[in-house]
């Protein structure tokens, strides 16, 4: 503090007040104010103009609701992709690591699809799976035409091609991660183990894997985010949600109510659970980091 | 001589799996350009025909030069929101410490787990209520809200970098609080403004829901907008689609090629400070 004499502290403090101002204003305004409407109108019957209090009616209601238990269902088989999202670019990111000649122009490569809009990926996907699309077209090239099917139109199958489309879309952004988190290991210790006659899936379970702990946990952080949070373009074209609720998840369960349906009471009670449920992931993740790092 | 035999056929074999896998990746790439040179795709799903006809529907149907600049307006005034409020703040908070300065950038980067889809109806009501809906700055603003979180936690840890000393001799010659800001910290920021910008750019450029209830009309709508839009209508060709997802596809993929190495530091910097 030995400038304490001729700039006062207080001056200091005046001033970074005056420079958070800005950001408080916008994020008060924005942000802030939505939660606690959303809360506020979750207990209440709202269609956007008028709102009556109707207390926990909503929240009773959805525990009834068998809609709302099918959603819940398809967030988890959504979450069963989510080790897939991890694992597929993990391995990538092992032979990326190898640094064949041109592993530089594999890693461009392997993000672009990241940069592209999930409306775009879900509309080539879409091409892909459909009756006529790409993939019963390769089946009938080789010979398999009798697996020709239309998951799409399946009200139990359509959230096969969402969650491979999901897991796809996941690639680059976790091969990214784990490679940077690679590039902290030695390759001494590779060189080490490899000497003793460890296997390429000896290396990636005894080494790569607990050196990467925290790398892995935060890949396995932002693709559970983005499995509840992140899907609403990949629906919005894949799907629309249907067939009957059969790719609905939660995120595109409050779209539907408040937006098409006019409820929004009911989407504001969705979006609490919603909220909840990214508070509960937090947590967990919490405290596993604080695990790891004991 | 054995060993290494070995070692180059596994080489072989790495290098063909990464092959393998980049066709999977440049694959939605391939599929637009060559579907978008059809007339149409029906009864032809094999067809070699070129055309340009689709081209020419695409123009026609979608307002698409209307939308790629509201959809470049949209993206930049939001990240300068992100990057004005978020480099102030991070100044503030790693070097002018304020009492409670510490909670309140505890509270702002919490609140980066607060899904889009938990707030979008009050935040929809409020600026429809407002008169808002269908001019750019509502989506402006929202986009820009929504990235302050992470803008401000990113900015901040690379503020945090900087020693504390660069802040002190400016003080020592008499500099005001704004003008160390102005004249050093803003410029020091550089790349991390960048990265902020870069990823931004992505998140903002390639959004739905957004744009979807705040830009309703054709002429107000941005790019990405304009095709979920056009595709849920149903009525228009896939080679017409695919023509208009390329366009939007390509500037946040240039740029993305352009900058990369500040994509790579902005992922991870998440996790490591």
């Amino acid at each position: 503090m030995r400038i304490a004499g001729r700039n006062p502290m207080s001056h200091r403090h005046v001033a970074g007040i005056v420079f958070t101002l800005p950001l408080l204003v916008v994020w008060f305004l924005l942000l802030i104010l939505p939660i606690g409407q959303t809360i506020y109108h979750s207990l209440t019957e709202w269609n956007g103009i008028k709102s009556s209090w109707i207390g926990l009616t909503t929240y009773k209601n959805l525990l009834g609701d068998e809609t709302f238990w099918r959603v819940l269902a398809n967030n988890g088989i959504l979450l069963l992709s989510v080790p897939f999202a991890v694992l597929i670019p993990l391995i990538i990111a092992f032979l990326l690591n190898e640094k064949v000649p041109g592993w530089r122009v594999f890693r461009t490569i392997f993000f672009l699809p990241a940069t592209v809009s999930w409306v775009v990926i879900g509309m080539v996907s879409m091409q892909f799976f459909i009756g006529e699309g790409v993939l019963n077209n390769i089946l009938k090239t080789i010979g398999l035409g009798a697996l020709h099917q239309n998951m799409l139109a399946s009200a139990n199958q359509a959230i096969i091609p969402l969650a491979l489309t999901f897991v796809y879309s996941q690639v680059g952004p976790n091969t990214l991660i784990l490679l940077t988190g690679m590039a902290t290991i030695s390759p001494e210790i590779y060189g080490a183990a490899k000497i003793e006659g460890a296997g390429f899936w000896t290396l990636i379970w005894r080494i790569t894997v607990p050196l990467l702990r925290r790398f892995i946990l935060f890949s396995l952080t932002i693709t559970l985010i983005a499995a509840f949070t992140a899907l609403f373009s990949l629906i919005y074209v894949m799907t629309s949600g249907g067939p009957n609720y059969g790719t609905t998840t939660l995120e595109f369960f409050i779209y539907q109510r408040a937006f098409n349906l006019g409820q929004f009471g009911y989407g504001a009670t969705l979006g609490v659970v919603l909220l909840l449920v990214m508070i509960i992931v937090s947590v967990i993740q919490f405290r596993f980091v604080r695990f790891t790092e004991d | 001589m054995d060993s290494t035999a070995g070692a180059s056929g596994k080489r072989i074999f790495i290098f063909s799996v990464l092959v393998l896998v980049s066709i999977i990746m440049l694959f939605p790439f391939y599929f637009m350009i060559e579907r978008s040179f059809q007339a149409s795709n029906q009864f032809r799903v094999h067809a070699g025909g070129f055309s340009l006809v689709s081209w020419q529907i695409l123009f026609k149907t979608l307002p698409i030069f209307r939308q790629l600049i509201n959809s470049t307006i949209v993206t930049l005034c939001a990240i300068l929101i992100i990057l004005g409020v978020g480099t102030s703040a991070g100044y503030a908070f790693s070097k002018l410490n304020y009492p409670g300065a510490k909670a309140v950038f505890y509270l702002v980067v919490g609140s980066m787990m607060v899904p889009m889809q938990s707030i979008i109806i009050p935040e929809f009501v409020n600026l429809a209520g407002l008169h808002m809906v269908n001019h750019l700055y509502s989506a402006i603003l929202v986009y820009g809200a929504l990235g302050i979180p992470f803008g401000t936690f990113l900015l901040t840890s690379f503020y945090r970098s900087i020693p504390n000393d660069i802040m002190d001799a400016g003080v020592v010659d008499g500099a005001s609080y704004y003008g160390i800001y102005r004249r050093i910290m803003l410029p020091m920021a550089t790349p991390a403004l960048i990265t902020v910008a870069v990823l931004q750019f992505i998140q903002i450029w390639d959004d739905l829901l957004v744009g979807l209830l705040f830009l309703q009309t054709p002429q107000s709508r941005t790019i990405t907008v304009g095709l979920a839009t056009l595709q849920s209508s149903h009525i228009t060709q896939i080679p017409v689609l695919m023509g208009g997802s390329l366009i939007s596809a390509l500037p946040a993929a240039l740029l993305y090629l352009i900058f990369q190495r500040y994509i790579v530091s902005g992922l991870t910097l998440g996790m490591t400070k």
